[in-house]
């Protein structure tokens, strides 16, 4: 084939992958099809999803995952799961490389603009920040002008930067984070509300403490792929099944998580209309 | 056009981060190419002195720092110096803070990285100079002081111009490595935009753009005061 003639196919095959993308994709066709659901999960995030000691995703998140698997597929083991983190859940899942994504993804109005929301399955307190035990600080406000870490990419840095005032040093990863607040590079840490909890329990940082409680109350939902109506109503129905069950409630329990009222009355919603 | 949406653009807090990632990126690039330049100056001079032990220090300053990641370099700076004691108590405070902040340790580290380049870019443009034209330097008098500096270095840095402007141009790039450090350059407020709006691909394209347009007016620059400095005969001067 000449170069011009390549050119030409990959331009088509470019064009043709393009135009598909753009149709209303059938995702549960491809699933079935495969015979495998491929989805995206953290694995740096008690306690929705984390490598335990034998080395092995699991989490809240990862339970709920396995269940619309079984659902879907007719076993929780016709499962692949990617670990993703917050920089690129969207991207993998736009780029096809995901079915779906349970992956701590916060309900926003910006996201819904480019994927779909499943229904929302947790209510998620927003960011909290951790600080030394000794602070006097207990308000957003009081952070006016003072360097806080921060996490790069997160959906609350604007808001921090642009409401509170906040000097922020963002870091690409947490274990810079803590280390820095450790050095005393900032004095304090902003970040989502249940890991900084989780952190506490840890031994070496007793002596610190969430010094300004979560502003915010935020659903958690999986991400879909927009318009994609049959996938999104099959996901859906597993997971208000698992909702109705009360797995999500005996999860809870699993990953040391505090109940909360959120889950506890869509469990009950969920089982009336069972 | 082609479904780009800049429509993020609009916003004032974007525009501000742009800008401020810009003026950062600059400072970083130019205060940290200055210093690499004076570094190989000094360490060309150094090694030119022919002295046995300074030749061994200047060969190891070299061979660390041109040898290590730059991004390996910034990261020791920023989180193992204050850990070995490189810390100072602030005054408001009384905390015990790290003495050198994100800025600096990049700075310093991306400094030493391009010095440890132009020092060798350096001593290759001495080692090319002809015997004669020192040896005639000296039976005219000159002593060694005025034979490196109206000489030897008049000569020598038209010839390593090219390689200077190549690491400069690396050094300028490298600068988007400080993001992971926290130094808010352009990489760093680029990566945050594309995670607030999900526009990857257009943050992407404008980031790339001002790349460019930064770095081209570098190397137009260097390619003038190449074609200002050229010797006749030689070079652009042919």
């Amino acid at each position: 084939m000449t170069k011009f003639g390549k050119l030409a196919v990959s331009a088509v095959a470019l064009a043709s992958a393009v135009a598909a993308n753009s149709a209303v994709a059938d995702t549960l066709e491809d699933v079935i099809a495969r015979d495998t659901l491929i989805v995206g999960v953290k694995n740096d995030y008690p306690p929705y999803g984390y490598l335990n000691d034998a080395g092995e995703t699991v989490g809240f998140e990862v339970e709920l995952a396995k269940y619309v698997a079984k659902e879907l597929l007719g076993s929780p083991d016709k499962i692949e799961l990617v670990p993703v983190v917050a920089a690129n859940r969207i991207q993998f899942l736009e780029a096809g490389r995901v079915d779906v994504i349970f992956a701590t993804l916060g309900v926003t109005d910006q996201r819904d603009e480019v994927i779909d929301f499943t229904v929302h399955y947790v209510s998620a307190a927003g960011p909290s920040v951790l600080m030394p035990e000794a602070t006097t600080v207990n308000s957003w406000e009081q952070l006016e002008g003072q360097p806080i870490c921060g996490i790069q990419g997160s959906y609350y840095n604007k808001k921090m930067t642009e409401e509170f005032g906040i000097n922020l040093v963002n870091f690409k990863n947490q274990a810079d984070a803590y280390r820095a607040l450790k050095d005393n590079r900032c004095i304090g840490f902003v970040f989502d509300d249940m890991t900084l909890q989780k952190k506490l329990e840890e031994a070496d940082w007793s002596e610190y403490k969430i010094a300004v409680a979560p502003y915010e109350f935020l659903p958690m939902a999986g991400g879909l792929r927009e318009d994609d109506p049959a996938f999104a109503e099959a996901v859906n129905n597993a997971i208000v099944k698992a909702e109705g069950e009360g797995k999500l409630i005996e999860w809870e329990t699993e990953f040391g998580m505090p109940h909360s009222d959120y889950i506890a009355k869509r469990a009950e919603a969920a089982a009336a209309q069972n | 056009m082609f479904g780009l949406d800049y429509s993020w653009l609009a916003d004032p807090a974007y525009q501000n981060w742009l800008v401020t990632g810009v003026i950062n990126t600059l400072e970083l690039a130019a205060l940290s190419s200055s210093v690499a330049i004076f570094i190989g100056m000094l360490g060309a001079l150094g090694l030119s002195l022919r002295v046995f032990w300074l030749d061994a220090l200047i060969e190891f300053f070299v061979e660390v720092f041109r040898n290590t990641p730059p991004l390996l370099q910034m990261l020791f700076a920023y989180f193992t110096l204050s850990t070995l004691g490189l810390k100072t108590t602030d005054p408001v405070t009384g905390l015990e803070v790290p003495l050198l902040s994100a800025f600096a340790c990049a700075c310093i580290s991306l400094s030493l990285f391009g010095g440890a380049l132009a020092i060798e870019a350096f001593r290759s443009g001495l080692e090319t100079m002809p015997k004669a034209i020192t040896e005639a330097g000296r039976s005219l008098g000159y002593s060694r002081w005025a034979r490196f500096w109206r000489i030897e270095v008049p000569i020598a840095s038209r010839v390593c111009l090219p390689s200077l402007t190549n690491i400069l141009t690396n050094l300028f790039k490298t600068t988007s490595q400080a993001s992971v450090i926290t130094v808010p350059e352009l990489m760093y407020y680029a990566g945050q935009i594309y995670n607030d709006t999900f526009r990857t691909l257009e943050v992407m394209i404008l980031i790339l753009i001002i790349y460019v347009v930064l770095v081209s007016i570098l190397s137009y620059g260097m390619s003038r005061l190449e074609a200002y400095l050229t010797l006749p005969g030689y070079g652009k001067g042919q």
